[in-house]
């Protein structure tokens, strides 16, 4: 399986994927001029990953500021794959780290979290992340 | 089916089945018997079919509800959720706004906006003649303070003047940073006489003020330069005038307010 090392650009987060590690990475601003395209690559490496046997746990890492509405919507549709794998007990968990100068971050992941059951963690970060 | 077509269906049965085939009402009589055998087997199959085409579009029609149902609370959360980002956006702007027009240290107006004002006041005064003055106001001796009490010190300095000059302006005035240890105070509506009032209020006010290093008190002064805006002049012309009426200040041994005179050019 291929993984994903997609560098970040001033519109688009940097998405990068450890298929080994179970690890999927996006880190950055959301607003693409074609959302579809580029989540469209997330979605194809997140279903293969979770059809891959035997059963490995998965978990996706955000580092995310600013989301557009398209962006919005590819990430409720990523919590939405990630909710049906849950319920068919594959193992997940998201991550989702934030600024601490930025609360606001946080309560924006908050309202991601609201429709999953899986372990979501809303994580401050006193310093950005190498 | 009625009892009565019951009746009838058995009774047809037995005289198709006992009477003589020679009777000339048997032949077609089991025609009619066959024919009515297929329409019913007709009509069965005509209901059996409508009614699964029935259970299935109501079966479509449930799924289509819920998934507009679910579609809709979706949508609904994604426009939640749109529009927090961008509160969230206009709310950063405003701070990156006021970062950039505004000085770290004393939270005053910075060279920046201070610029963008003088425009203004200089555009109004071209359109509608209308005055303006600026009073340059320097700490004295600000150099020996940072070297006798360090840095910070002279940081609180400079924030307690700035605070002081803040709350002696009148509302339509503004004060900002403009360098260093100088401030450059901008008076719309002001001629350079009543200017000169202020600034000998404003230079009287930072006399009073004492600001404590450790428990020893600190006594700081300001040399204040006052200029109008003259008719011709551009902005910088007039702050390069209430420069020149700071430096005078300043030769006439400081703690001085003066006011800019066209006739009476700095003795260099």
């Amino acid at each position: 399986m291929i993984d994903l090392h997609i560098p970040a650009t001033q519109s688009s987060p940097e998405i990068h994927s450890e298929h080994a590690q179970g690890r999927l990475v996006l880190r950055g601003d959301s607003y693409p001029e074609n959302s579809y395209e580029l989540f469209n690559q997330v979605f194809e490496w997140i279903e293969g990953f979770l059809a891959g046997q035997p059963r490995r746990a998965l978990n996706l890492e955000l580092h995310l500021l600013y989301l557009n509405t398209s962006s919005i919507k590819a990430m409720m549709e990523i919590f939405d794959l990630l909710q049906a794998a849950h319920d068919r007990q594959h193992p997940i968990s998201v991550s989702w780290f934030y600024d601490a100068r930025n609360e606001r971050v946080a309560e924006l992941a908050e309202e991601f979290k609201e429709d999953c059951s899986f372990p979501f963690d809303i994580l401050v970060m006193e310093r950005s992340t190498p | 089916m009625t009892a009565a077509g019951h009746d009838l269906e058995q009774r047809l049965i037995s005289l198709l089945q006992d009477s003589a085939t020679d009777n000339p009402l048997h032949q077609p009589l089991a025609e009619l018997w066959q024919a009515h055998q297929d329409l019913v087997y007709r009509l069965e199959r005509i209901t059996r079919i409508s009614d699964a085409y029935q259970s299935l579009a109501k079966e479509r029609e449930v799924s289509l509800v819920s998934r507009v149902d679910k579609q809709l609370r979706q949508l609904e959360k994604i426009v939640r959720i749109s529009d927090r980002y961008q509160h969230m956006m206009r709310d950063l702007n405003i701070a990156l706004q006021e970062a950039a027009s505004h000085d770290v240290l004393t939270g005053l107006p910075n060279r920046r906006l201070l610029t963008e004002r003088l425009r203004e006041a200089s555009e109004l005064h071209r359109r509608y003649n209308r005055p303006f003055s600026l009073a340059m106001i320097d700490i004295d001796h600000f150099k020996s303070i940072n070297d006798r009490f360090g840095h910070e010190t002279g940081d609180s300095v400079i924030i307690e003047v700035a605070r002081v000059l803040d709350a002696e302006v009148r509302e339509q005035d503004t004060c900002g940073r403009w360098g260093g240890e100088e401030f450059l105070l901008l008076l719309p509506e002001t001629d350079a006489q009543a200017a000169a009032l202020l600034g000998e209020r404003l230079r009287h006010a930072i006399e009073q003020l004492t600001i404590r290093h450790k428990d020893e008190p600190i006594r700081v002064t300001a040399s204040i330069g006052i200029a109008g805006h003259a008719d011709v002049s551009s902005y910088s012309e007039t702050i390069n005038h209430a420069d020149n009426a700071l430096l005078q200040a300043k030769r006439a041994g400081r703690n001085q307010c003066m006011a800019y005179t066209a006739a009476r050019p700095i003795p260099s």
